[in-house]
């Protein structure tokens, strides 16, 4: 036990072991950066998968492990639409999570961000057109920022929250 | 044909009169019956005690327009895991019904439901004949994998019910959860009905992500398929994409490099050692545990960046081809990995010392969300959770692919099917992979690492293929259509077979250990739903 205690001592800090992002970050609207202004130096996030293949969802989750780390930058993610800032949504929009979707979005309180996040939530992917699928997300509430990617990587996502957030790494 | 062995030949003697056919396809007899005799010959299969068939897959394949025919598949495993037997039955021109196992075998329930939904065909007398993937708004009469249903069809949206189980009496209330939950997680509905703390009653209702995946496989070459099967599930894109292709593989008679089968055998194993390492940190932490999870995503994460070095996708996207592989690695490379691998050994090694010792974590653990040995039979379920239930399978010894049959390995089993039996079949096979692993290092042979396709299927064929995934036993099953095209692809994730226990071994327990329960069965909703 102690032994372990002072390895993990000398360890030091991991926060920060990844490689920098060396996609562009995308685009964002002088809107979107408003609506995040709001908010101030944090953004609470409530994900919303609505048909993924669970790529999204697991690079979602990394960005919340000690490497990463986003919570330092205030950077949280909501049990519930009714406290969260922000949406992730990922995933095509099936045709079975279409109303939970828009359930999710009326419940988010104004100005609510929204963030499309992965390839499949932009232009459905590989699955645009199929029966099951109604989407893209923005065929059915108002999108602010595209993150492509399939997955995007955490330090692409990372690198997207944060130029919303009008933040540097460094910071 | 090959000469059949002394089982089946047995099961071919006992059943001659009513015999349609018979054929053997890659090795696997195919039994043809007529519908009427069906349940009698799988229940056959499955009470025998020398035979104990587990159904291990059950689907329709709708053969018009070459022929007014649809044919029912059932393919099980005698003596779980052991040889394969496929039990064959065609409705001919406007026969819909079929005779439903599901009274005699257990594990044909949910097979049998998605039939009737995705193909339109009946089974008569199922006890439960609800709607399963098409939810209630779906319009009456869809049946998406009919030949002469367009894929792009644009469905219209109808009012319906969905009809949940009720309990009722003093006290009974119903906890309807989801399908979007707190968390960082995929959608469905759990619904409890409890009496004071435990659970009488659990009803799970998921297919909310259905995205048609068998359907787009129809638009799709046997080529360019790889890339819609990477995405069936993407924590396990490696294990689907390679499923699918030894199926290709083997509908062109292909033979793959041997240098492909140990890179492949590799990347396969380094995908199951991220995706448990993640899975030990999060049960950890569903019970409070926060220090494994701390250690263990970090270690997970370690892992995937260096797969985004190897191959330059952190889940592995691109990398499986019809043919081998599209990245090879150079000796220097393969040190590489086993130098990180050695690192994040010792750490996980020291985690281990301190997790089984932890009796606030233990107690947490044991006697928590037990699946009976029986309950796991009678459903075939698969994978680590059935490993944790004394359920002796695992595809890579069972039915080798890849290099497995040049490794050894040993297949980690426990008996009491809790929580803790569960992360310890993960720890186990954690170090399993790290051997299997370092073998692969060691033995690998020098030559190409994929090689060009000239040959082509004739429309009609099949092929069935198997993949031991990090959760389990993968299958695809893919027929060739015409001009190098799909007929149709049969997807089945381990998850499909074991959702349907995680009720059983919900009950009695407390509905704040329902995510520890769940998370220790980490099933996936992506790959169920298709
Ligand atoms: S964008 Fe890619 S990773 Fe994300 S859900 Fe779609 S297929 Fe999966």
């Amino acid at each position: 036990m102690f032994r372990i205690i002072k390895k993990s001592l000398k360890k030091g800090l991991v926060t920060g072991q990844y490689p920098e992002s060396v996609t562009p970050v995308p685009a964002v609207s002088d809107a979107a950066r408003n609506k995040a202004k709001l908010f101030h130096r944090s953004l609470t996030i409530r994900e919303v998968d609505t048909g993924s293949c669970n790529g999204c969802e697991m690079e979602m989750n990394a960005l919340m492990n000690p490497m990463y780390d986003a919570e330092r930058f205030g950077i949280h993610i909501a049990a519930s639409p009714r406290h969260a800032d922000a949406l992730v949504v990922t995933g095509p929009v099936t045709f079975n999570m279409e109303k939970s979707l828009k359930d999710v979005y009326r419940s988010t309180p104004e100005p609510r961000l929204i963030f499309a996040l992965g390839d499949c939530a932009i232009d459905c992917g590989m699955f645009k057109n199929s029966y099951a699928v109604t989407g893209p997300v923005e065929k059915h509430i108002p999108v602010d920022v595209k993150i492509p990617g399939c997955p995007p990587r955490p330090n692409e996502i990372l690198a997207a929250l944060l130029a919303v957030m009008d933040r540097r790494k460094k910071e | 044909m090959d000469k059949l062995n002394e089982r089946v030949q047995e099961i071919v003697n006992t059943f001659k009169d009513r015999l349609v056919d018979l054929e053997q396809i890659q090795g696997i007899p195919v039994l043809y019956f007529k519908k009427e005799n069906i349940l009698e010959i799988a229940a056959y299969l499955h009470k025998t005690p020398s035979l104990r068939g587990t159904l291990s897959l059950q689907w329709a394949v709708d053969l018009n327009p070459v022929k007014p025919v649809h044919r029912i598949y059932y393919l099980f495993s005698l003596e779980s895991g052991g040889d394969w037997l496929i039990l064959a039955v065609d409705l001919m021109e406007k026969d819909r019904l079929f005779p439903s196992i599901t009274p005699k075998i257990q594990a044909a329930k949910w097979y049998e439901r998605e039939i009737r939904d995705m193909v339109g065909l009946i089974p008569v007398g199922h006890p439960d004949l609800r709607r399963l993937v098409r939810h209630e708004h779906w319009p009456k009469g869809t049946h998406v994998l009919k030949k002469d249903f367009p894929w792009n069809t644009v469905l219209e949206r109808k009012e319906g019910t969905y009809s949940y189980r009720h309990i009722e009496g003093e006290g009974v209330f119903e906890v309807p959860v989801g399908p979007i939950h707190a968390g960082i997680i995929e959608p469905g509905h759990f619904r409890f009905s409890v009496a004071g703390e435990p659970i009488m009653q659990l009803e799970i209702r998921l297919f909310w992500k259905h995205r048609g995946i068998e359907k787009v496989f129809e638009n799709l070459s046997l080529i360019n398929g790889v890339s819609l099967a990477e995405k069936v599930s993407g924590d396990t894109s490696f294990g689907h994409s390679l499923c699918y292709c030894q199926a290709v593989e083997s509908l062109l008679s292909v033979e793959v490099p041997p240098r492909a089968e140990y890179l492949r055998t590799l990347f396969l194993e380094l995908e199951r050692l991220h995706n448990h390492i993640g899975d030990v940190g999060a049960i950890c932490n569903d019970a409070a545990y926060a220090l494994a999870l701390a250690h263990c995503s970090q270690m997970k994460e370690q892992i995937m960046q260096l797969l985004d070095r190897l191959a330059g996708h952190r889940f592995l996207r691109g990398v499986n081809r019809v043919g081998g592989v599209a990245v090879d690695l150079d000796s220097s490379q393969l040190d590489g990995i086993l130098a990180e691998l050695a690192k994040i050994e010792e750490v996980f090694k020291d985690l281990t010392e301190i997790l089984f010792v932890n009796a606030s974590l233990i107690d947490r653990l044991e006697t928590t969300g037990v699946l009976k040995e029986q309950t796991a039979r009678d459903y075939g379920v698969l994978g680590v959770a059935g490993r944790a239930s004394n359920i002796n399978r695992d595809v890579r010894r069972d039915h080798p692919f890849a290099a497995y049959r040049h490794l050894s390995l040993k297949v980690p089993l426990y008996q009491y099917g809790d929580v803790r039996a569960r992360v310890r079949v993960r720890v186990d096979e954690i170090h399993e992979s790290l051997s299997i692993i370092r073998q692969v290092c060691r033995q690998i042979p020098k030559g190409p690492a994929s090689i060009e396709i000239f040959s082509s299927a004739p429309a009609g064929k099949w092929a069935l293929s198997a993949v031991e995934g990090w959760r389990g036993e993968i299958l695809y099953f893919v027929m060739a259509g015409e001009n190098g095209g799909i007929h149709r692809c049969k997807v089945r994730d381990p998850s499909f077979v074991n959702w349907p226990v995680l009720q059983y071994a919900a009950l009695g327990n407390i509905i704040p250990d329902f995510p520890l329960i769940n998370k220790s069965f980490n099933l996936s909703y992506a790959g169920n739903d298709l």
